[in-house]
């Protein structure tokens, strides 16, 4: 009965990407790649993505090291806010954003008026929107991690005289690295496939912020053949860094 | 074998309980897939239907009718098909094919703004103006490809499109990056501008230089409830039908 279960779910989750294997315009493949745009749409999903990855871990891991060490009221409502952008559809993500650093915006404003900076329709509103959506996995990856280390190492290095700073750095940091690697290639992976915060936030414009999933979108209106090769390029650059990764992204757990 | 069985049960099952809201006579369900611009107008049209017809449900599915004519070629679950676009209701029309075609209402286009103006747009040609902050619908939605035509007609789409800053998928899309304030300038149907009331300024189009699009509207053929779906386009049609399009800001039929 397992078996039964669990064919059924690999089916399931296997069929759509068999399917765009099957139906994908093989023999126009190169036109149908440069008619949409492939190569722009892919660089900037990858320096979106690697952008977004990066904020989340700089800012993700001290917010996860907070959660899962600091001792205050309201720490259980930050985790499910800090969780909520992933349960939150996206495009009500992006219309938060739009609401908050939009140019007219609750932030947005200020930032546009007095300092002169627009997020909307620019690459770093992409990367502002991805950022906000796919960070969570970042964080609760690296909190489960700091919870389950043996805190002995630290109490050791503090008494030896290590600041607070220097303990997270030299001791907390190396011992979570498993775990923080994982929720970061999580976050990439999701990252990589955002859509709905960020046409909601930054728009839809090649080169600029259309990302691959808005390429796809965009694609399909005009040309589906060519919506289903973005796809598969997506899938396969997807799929190769998962199964790269594979081993380390459960064997560690 | 076993396992065999099982999966071809849940299969079964599953195919079952997706097709059994269909084809029951005592209430029926009408679906009718609609341009997006067609929104407001179509829920009130549809709302006088059932009110006029008790055992009818009328359900829409709005979206982009590019996008609807290729769900209609791979779904086939609709029963009436209202498009922005004659060539939407072309595709339609040769696959699966379609009866009762006729157009219905026209729609002109227009520039909005926010309310405030932030760039200073009085004419289609302060489009062009450097950084101004244009949004469109993009290539291939029927109000993209209209706008494109009228900056063309004008003289203008180059330098235009140097400033588009965002392609949306609708005119929707379009009027909530211009609500918001985001966007200096779209454009979209004038239907779109009587929908959004306070929310958006507007600046006229000339004709000479405006498209005017036809809307058309058919029964898709392999309809299960085609007396049903020729009363649906009966009423928008008729009378009642075209002067609640009327209201929303649609002109009649050429």
């Amino acid at each position: 009965m397992i078996v039964v279960l669990a064919s059924l779910g690999a089916a399931f989750v296997l069929l759509p990407v068999v399917a765009l294997f099957v139906r994908a315009p093989w023999g126009r493949i190169g036109e149908a790649l440069s008619g949409v745009g492939a190569s722009t749409a892919l660089l900037l999903s990858i320096e979106v993505s690697l952008a977004a990855t990066a904020i989340s871990v700089v800012v993700g891991v001290p917010l996860a090291w907070v959660l899962a060490r600091g001792e205050f009221p309201g720490r259980n409502l930050l985790r499910a806010a800090v969780v909520l952008p992933m349960v939150l559809p996206p495009v009500v993500g992006g219309v938060g954003l739009l609401v908050a650093l939009g140019r007219s915006g609750v932030v947005g404003r200020w930032l546009h008026d007095a300092l002169g900076i627009q997020l909307t329709f620019t690459t770093a509103g992409a990367v502002v929107a991805t950022t906000f959506v796919s960070m969570p996995l970042v964080v609760l990856a690296t909190e489960a991690g700091l919870r389950g280390l043996d805190r002995r190492y630290e109490r050791a290095a503090a008494a030896m005289g290590g600041s607070p700073w220097y303990v997270f750095r030299r001791v907390t940091l190396p011992m979570v690295a498993p775990q923080l690697a994982v929720g970061a290639v999580l976050t990439w992976a999701r990252a990589l496939g955002e859509f709905g915060a960020t046409i909601t936030f930054a728009g839809n414009l090649a080169g600029r912020t259309q990302t691959m999933p808005l390429a796809v979108y965009q694609a399909r209106q005009i040309d589906p053949g060519g919506a289903i090769v973005l796809s598969l390029i997506l899938v396969v650059v997807s799929v190769s860094v998962l199964v790269a990764l594979g081993g380390r992204l459960t064997g560690l757990r | 074998m076993k396992k065999a069985v099982a999966i071809a049960t849940l299969l079964v099952a599953a195919g079952c309980s997706g097709t059994s809201s269909t084809g029951s006579a005592a209430s029926s369900t009408l679906t009718v897939f609609a341009a997006s611009s067609l929104t407001a107008a179509f829920d009130r049209i549809g709302n006088d239907f059932m009110t006029a017809n008790p055992g009818i449900t009328v359900t829409f599915n709005f979206g982009s009718s590019t996008d609807l004519a290729s769900q209609i070629q791979s779904e086939g679950t609709a029963d009436v098909f209202a498009s922005a676009s004659g060539s939407a209701m072309d595709s339609v029309a040769s696959d699966p094919g379609v009866t009762d075609r006729t157009n219905f209402a026209t729609n002109r286009l227009v520039i909005i703004t926010p309310p405030d103006d932030p760039a200073g747009i009085a004419s289609i040609a302060d489009l062009a103006k450097p950084g101004v902050q244009l949004v469109l619908a993009a290539k291939g939605v029927p109000v993209g490809d209209y706008a494109r035509q009228s900056l063309t007609s004008a003289g203008l789409l180059s330098e235009a499109m140097k400033n588009v800053v965002s392609n949306e998928d609708d005119d929707a899309s379009v009027v909530a990056k211009v609500t918001s304030g985001e966007a200096d300038a779209g454009i979209v149907y004038a239907s779109d501008v009587t929908a959004a009331g306070n929310a958006v300024r507007s600046v006229t189009i000339p004709a000479a230089v405006n498209v005017v699009a036809s809307y058309p509207i058919a029964v898709v053929a392999g309809s299960t409830q085609t007396e049903a779906a020729t009363s649906f386009l009966n009423e928008v049609v008729g009378p009642a039908g075209q002067a609640t399009l009327k209201d929303f800001g649609f002109g009649p039929a050429p």
